[in-house]
């Protein structure tokens, strides 16, 4: 369900786009959004990248990063290789620094206050994930790191067309122009985008740009619409889910060897946590800065990798990848759920589309889904997949 | 528990306080206690916790070890924490002194529900340093003697070497209102040895302390647990009954980090205290 915009529509031009990031980056805010990646960084990938171009398979590798100007930014079809979650909870960051004066110790707080922030043209199920995490962000102890730069940034979502067939939001009960996590909603229309507000804070921001927006005319209205009906069918095609049933399911059958041969390709590698905008798990490890100070981080990990659970005794409770891969397909869609109420997944697709090993999310929850709801029609040996044959969606080359 | 009261509060739930070792105990050849007085001095005033809280320990340079607060709620002024050096925190904790600064955030998690044992007796079985987070629970409850019944602790580790807080478990065998015995596993004895030899849910069997009115406390390695809870079943001890804590790999302690899932618990905010009842629920992953 998408979450119906507050504030009434209006029209941000193609050409106004620039003014308004200009005077947004002129009072010293970052701007932030799809853009194309910088250049290789080795030069394998430089090569790789040349061989592509020469075969004419290149494609715009798109990130979410800081612009200096709208002209960089991508705000049109195109999943960002991660998601959101970095910009909230980095790759690693400082907790504090500390430093030994004799047998004392100094501790150097990290800063808490975050720099102002506005992200224009994000993917609706990168935004969502914000809002689901905040759940354990917050769960008894406010994580302040996290909390400073969700208040300090703004979100503006870019309605998504559906990339390919891996995208299933509308089976976790989202939808591809939801508004979840997000500050406003911006959908293509003739020459620009109709913006709504959907929170206090987007308000604020259309409202101190009041002259770079326009009049949203019934035809671009109608344009808007239609563009977001036709996203909602077919990503509704991709995958249907009693998301209850499967919670249910998962929670009942640890020892099901439906899990187990599920989890069988995976070989641990940890990529589907990495492009994951909902995956929160970190390690906190200490860098020495050299004799007597040094830097507590955190840094993100993953519950696929076999270090995450290992005992300093050599014991692991997690000893294999299939019990690894159960834990991820258990936090995402039972203990979660059963936690906080919510699945800890936005169907993005990233992890299909990451994994190397073919694990496929897309086939993995219709699997569950019809042991969940029809028992005896799973063949454990080969799971049904009936997400494949339910959707209707045409090959990602012929879109 | 009364709300701590910090000179200077932290900034983030990950940055510790910091904390002065004030005495170090060798309980075995690699095992260390050490006992730990706050120096922001209105936290050492106001720091207060139950009875199998937990805390994440930092040996600055190494890195944080989640550990139970090994001394009692009951005797204020200072933490203890007891540890054997097997990783790179725990044998860069063994290396410091008295006078050494470290770090130290908590308490977290649960703790054995003491008030409600009022009037029933108790019974404690621990295996090697499995007795660190039970002699918290054991101080606060002699520490309260008069509200309870019978106490029975059952001690045992491989070798008499290996026991740890020696000197305690002399305190208690010594007292007239505990049953105190103490076992070293087959082999592990010395020739001075006076206790018992057998493993411990053997001796517990033959110890036989009655179920019913009774709440048992297990705690060692997973195999002591293993075969105690048979033992305490015949001894018509019920699930609801019998309380363990879990030790599992954590990093936030304050259930945001994900590594301590078992099934749909967080042991770090569910837990670490579970009754046999809970523990049975729990998919076999600890």
């Amino acid at each position: 369900m998408s979450e119906r915009p507050r504030e009434d529509p209006v029209f941000l031009a193609a050409d106004a786009l620039d003014g308004l990031a200009g005077d947004l980056i002129a009072a010293g805010t970052e701007v932030v959004g799809p853009a194309r990646a910088d250049e290789p960084a080795s030069p394998a990938a430089a090569a790789a990248a040349a061989a592509a171009a020469a075969a004419g398979l290149d494609k715009d590798v798109l990130e979410y990063r800081a612009v200096s100007r709208a002209a960089d930014l991508a705000l049109g079809p195109g999943m960002p290789r991660l998601s959101l979650k970095g910009l909230y909870l980095p790759q690693n960051e400082a907790l504090f620094a500390w430093r030994q004066r004799g047998s004392d110790i100094e501790i150097e707080p990290a800063p808490t206050g975050a720099r102002t922030r506005v992200v224009l043209g994000a993917k609706p199920c990168d935004a969502a994930a914000l809002a689901i995490v905040d759940d354990v962000m917050n769960w008894d102890y406010a994580d302040a790191l996290w909390n400073g730069r969700r208040e300090a940034t703004t979100v503006f979502v870019l309605a998504c067309g559906v990339e390919d067939d891996s995208c299933f939001c509308a089976a976790v009960g989202l939808a591809p122009d939801g508004s979840r996590g997000a500050d406003g909603l911006l959908t293509p229309v003739e020459g620009g985008w109709l913006v709504e507000a959907t929170s206090e804070k987007g308000a604020a921001l259309v409202a101190a740009h009041a002259a770079r927006f326009g009049a949203a005319s019934a035809e671009r209205r109608e344009q808007a619409a239609a563009f977001r009906r036709t996203a909602s069918e077919r990503v509704a095609t991709h995958l249907e889910i009693d998301a209850d049933s499967v919670r249910d399911w998962i929670a009942t059958h640890f020892d099901d060897p439906l899990l187990a041969a599920l989890g069988v390709r995976c070989n641990g590698c940890g990529a589907c946590a990495s492009v994951c905008p909902t995956c929160h798990c970190f390690d906190i490890v200490e860098e020495s800065d050299g004799l007597g100070h040094g830097t507590r981080r955190r840094c993100w990990d993953t519950c696929q990798s076999h270090k995450f659970t290992l005992h300093a005794s050599g014991h692991n409770p997690r000893a294999d990848q299939n019990a690894r891969f159960r834990q991820r397909l258990n936090h995402k869609f039972a203990i979660y759920p059963l936690r906080f109420g919510e699945v800890l997944c936005t169907g993005c697709g990233r992890c299909a589309r990451a994994c190397h090993a073919g694990q496929d999310l897309v086939e993995i929850l219709g699997a569950i889904d019809v042991a969940a709801r029809r028992p005896d029609t799973v063949d454990v040996q080969s799971p049904e997949t009936p997400a494949r044959t339910v959707g209707a969606a045409a090959p990602a080359s012929e879109r | 528990m009364t709300t701590p009261r910090h000179e200077r509060p932290p900034a983030t739930i990950y940055e510790p306080q910091l904390v002065t070792v004030v005495d170090t105990v060798d309980e075995t050849a690699d095992t260390r206690t050490l006992r730990l007085e706050f120096k922001d001095t209105g936290l050492r005033e106001s720091f207060s916790f139950r009875a199998g809280q937990f805390g994440e320990y930092s040996a600055f340079g190494a890195g944080e070890a989640t550990l139970c607060i090994a001394s009692p709620p009951t005797r204020a002024g200072a933490i203890e924490c007891t540890f054997k050096a097997v990783g790179k925190v725990t044998t860069a904790l063994r290396e410091l002194n008295v006078g050494d600064t470290m770090g130290f955030r908590g308490p977290y998690g649960n703790w054995f529900p003491v008030d409600e044992w009022r009037g029933k007796d108790l019974v404690f079985v621990a295996g090697g340093i499995g007795l660190a987070p039970m002699r918290c629970v054991i101080w606060n409850v002699l520490d309260r003697r008069d509200e309870f019944g019978a106490v029975t602790i059952v001690y045992g580790a491989r070798s008499v070497a290996d026991l740890v807080y020696k000197r305690e478990l002399k305190q208690w065998a010594e007292r007239d209102d505990v049953t105190m015995v103490t076992t070293v596993d087959p082999g592990g004895e010395t020739a001075d040895w006076d206790g018992r030899v057998g493993f411990v849910p053997a001796v517990l069997d033959e110890v036989a302390p009655a179920g019913g009115d009774a709440v048992a406390v297990v705690c060692g390695p997973p195999v002591m647990i293993k075969f105690t809870f048979p033992v305490l079943e015949k001894l018509g001890f019920t699930d609801d009954d019998v309380f363990t804590t879990l030790e599992m790999r954590m990093k936030c302690g304050v259930g945001k980090c994900g590594r301590c899932n078992i099934g749909p618990v967080y042991v770090c905010k569910d837990g670490p205290v579970f009754t046999a009842t809970q523990l049975k629920a729990l998919p076999a992953e600890y």
